[in-house]
């Protein structure tokens, strides 16, 4: 089991108020899975992508990531767990705009401590799979939407992480664009790439083999993506 | 498996954060190169004027002590040493058969005067009457002519050596040996041109006319007190030297054990502890100056830093996610920190090293610059990036890594 997260919660102190963002959750994912995480905002699945991305960790329960408790980590373990095991990608890219996308994708690599010669190898085996390495010297300003979020993926991939991790990849994109960025994503799960999205669109989750539904801090609903992505009509309509 | 990112991403990293903001960086560097600059100057000055100093030292002659009836630069209680008996050429008389480590014994005094050859006038130079031992104790050759002889200083004729500019001044075309020069009235031969010693400080020792003890004294009076130079034998040292003097000149005076000296011996060094005495407060007050500069300077590297941090919180927050530690972070910013002071500081280097040189130029101080200090400014400097840097580093590498990637 890749993922696995056992009755896993999360409260904030917010202005004297306790919000209860994750209230016992819990579920596993295997190696090769594309899963979606489905929920309308304020449902907890920001909360539940913070902890599964190794940025947060739960008050109570237990995440394990391949074979690592990820819950008792101290912050520079957390620091070193998201290089080795988590690739991100991001609705709004987050690429580092004074930089190359080639020095975008290296980035984790710098930070695993690899030489020059080899990061810069293994950035552009990244850029090339997803179709980018023509563009490998531009800024990101000088990329459009789609090509920011192929490099943000080329950067997830190029520590070959054990799991992608996305959060809402297609939110700043075009249908068209996003339509690409879902293609790359079925390649890669096809690769036996391990894929996470989390979004608040359930026609995105119900093309997820996949879906998790959450919805006030609790899973409501677990298992293909196009049966649970859309949340049941309310009664009586 | 290594965590550790290397210097020269970390170089990298920092030029490009600093090249995207050129005005900020160079504005921020300025204010540590004045830093720099100002210490750089300072440093150099001061180290000049030492290097004048110990090259005066030299000239008077290093060998050598010189008793007098005070000390030669007095601070504080100088009329304590108003009623002391005048020393006279006598004293030199007494004094040198019972001095077996000295060399040479010179007894010499001086005042200022006018020399003029007609049409020709030299207002206000030095005039010095002493011995025949006087050129080797004061380190002098001859350029033409020859110095005073023991004959003409015992039988009181009317001759003077005359100091290089003295002669060139008086005689612009043709040899002065040989010549006729007045000195405040009286007509003295020329019988010799001293080669020239070069300027120390405000002293011009190549301005001098130099007659016979014997007739100084004739032409102006014997209520001087002279100077009496002592020249130490090869291998004496000058230790050695003093207590004899001191043990003989309290003998010539007839003192009692218990009575205090009414002389004087000054020694070169003690000179030079004068001297130490007053640039050191020269230095303190300037090297104070130089520091505020530097904190100064320092503090407005933090408050860059800090603005910085504050701009890049997304920078930070994806660094973050993607496996950058908080002390990698930190790393990161030091870096950064250091690396745009130390940038002021090599730019304030170059100012001061500048300032000095142009002070070397135009002000009788012989200005210079230890490369040494060159390099200590650049580290310095570096380290007052380093140290106003630990704040903003800190700050950024506190950011929670979620709340960061959010940061618009």
């Amino acid at each position: 089991m890749l993922i696995s997260v056992e009755n896993v919660t999360r409260k904030y102190e917010v202005g004297g108020e306790t919000v209860h963002a994750l209230r016992g959750v819990s579920f596993q994912v295997s190696k090769g899975e594309w899963c979606a995480i489905v929920g309308q905002s304020g449902s907890g699945k920001s909360t539940l992508m913070n902890i599964l991305g190794c940025l947060d960790t739960p008050n109570s329960g237990r995440y394990m990531l391949n074979g690592h408790d990820v819950s008792q980590m101290d912050d520079d373990a957390l620091a070193d767990i998201r290089n080795r095991e988590i690739g991100f990608i991001f609705q709004t890219f987050q690429l580092l705009p004074r930089e190359t996308s080639l020095a975008n994708v290296e980035l984790p690599l710098v930070y695993r401590g690899i030489g020059a010669k080899e990061r810069r190898e293994r950035a552009i085996a990244a850029l090339q799979k997803v179709g980018l390495e023509h563009r490998m010297h531009h800024r990101p300003n000088e990329l459009s939407g789609g090509q920011r979020q192929r490099v943000a993926v080329a950067r997830a991939l190029v520590a070959e992480p054990s799991l992608l991790l996305a959060d809402e990849p297609t939110g700043n994109l075009d249908s068209a664009t996003g339509e690409e960025i879902i293609h790359l994503f079925e390649e890669l799960h096809a690769a036996g790439h391990t894929l996470v999205l989390v979004t608040h669109e359930p026609s995105l989750a119900a093309r997820c083999p996949r879906a998790i539904r959450i919805t006030d801090g609790q899973i409501v609903a677990d298992g293909v993506g196009s049966e649970v992505a859309f949340p049941p009509a309310p009664t009586g309509t | 498996m290594s965590f550790k990112v290397d210097a020269g991403e970390n170089a990298r990293i920092a030029i490009q954060a600093l090249r995207a903001n050129r005005m900020r960086t160079v504005l921020t560097t300025v204010g540590i190169g004045i830093g720099v600059a100002t210490l750089l100057a300072i440093v150099g000055v001061i180290q000049g004027l030492n290097a004048s100093f110990a090259e005066q030292l030299n000239k008077l002659g290093a060998n050598g002590l010189y008793v007098s009836r005070s000390p030669s630069i007095v601070i504080g209680d100088w009329w304590k040493y108003r009623n002391r008996p005048d020393l006279t050429p006598e004293h030199a008389e007494a004094l040198r058969p019972l001095l077996t480590r000295a060399e040479l014994v010179v007894p010499s005094t001086s005042t200022r005067g006018d020399v003029t050859r007609e049409g020709n006038e030299l207002t206000s130079i030095s005039i010095t009457g002493t011995e025949e031992g006087y050129l080797l104790s004061r380190g002098y050759t001859m350029a033409a002519g020859r110095f005073l002889t023991a004959g003409e200083a015992q039988s009181n004729q009317r001759v003077t050596v005359l100091g290089a500019d003295a002669a060139s001044g008086l005689f612009p075309v043709g040899s002065a040996v040989g010549q006729t020069v007045k000195i405040e009235g009286q007509s003295y031969r020329v019988v010799g041109v001293l080669a020239a010693k070069g300027k120390v400080l405000t002293e011009n020792p190549d301005l001098v006319a130099v007659i016979p003890m014997g007739v100084f004294r004739q032409q102006f009076g014997t209520f001087r007190s002279i100077q009496i130079g002592v020249i130490a034998k090869e291998g004496v040292s000058l230790d050695s030297l003093e207590d004899e003097v001191l043990g003989a000149m309290r003998r010539v005076r007839r003192l009692d054990p218990t009575e205090d000296e009414n002389f004087n011996i000054n020694r070169p060094e003690m000179l030079a502890k004068t001297y130490d005495q007053l640039t050191g407060a020269l230095f303190a007050v300037a090297g104070g100056i130089g520091f505020i500069t530097l904190l100064v300077g320092g503090i407005g590297i933090m408050n860059i830093m800090l603005v910085s941090v504050r701009e890049r919180t997304r920078e930070i927050g994806i660094r973050r996610a993607l496996g950058a530690r908080r002390r990698t972070i930190v790393i990161q910013f030091l870096f950064e920190s250091a690396a745009v002071s130390a940038f002021g500081g090599f730019l304030g280097a170059v100012v001061g090293l500048g300032s000095v040189r142009i002070v070397a130029e135009i002000s009788p101080l012989a200005a210079v610059v230890d490369p040494m200090v060159l390099i200590g400014g650049i580290v310095f400097s570096g380290l007052v990036g380093l140290i106003f840097g630990i704040w903003p580093a800190a700050r950024a590498a506190n950011l929670d890594p979620i709340e960061a990637l959010r940061h618009e």
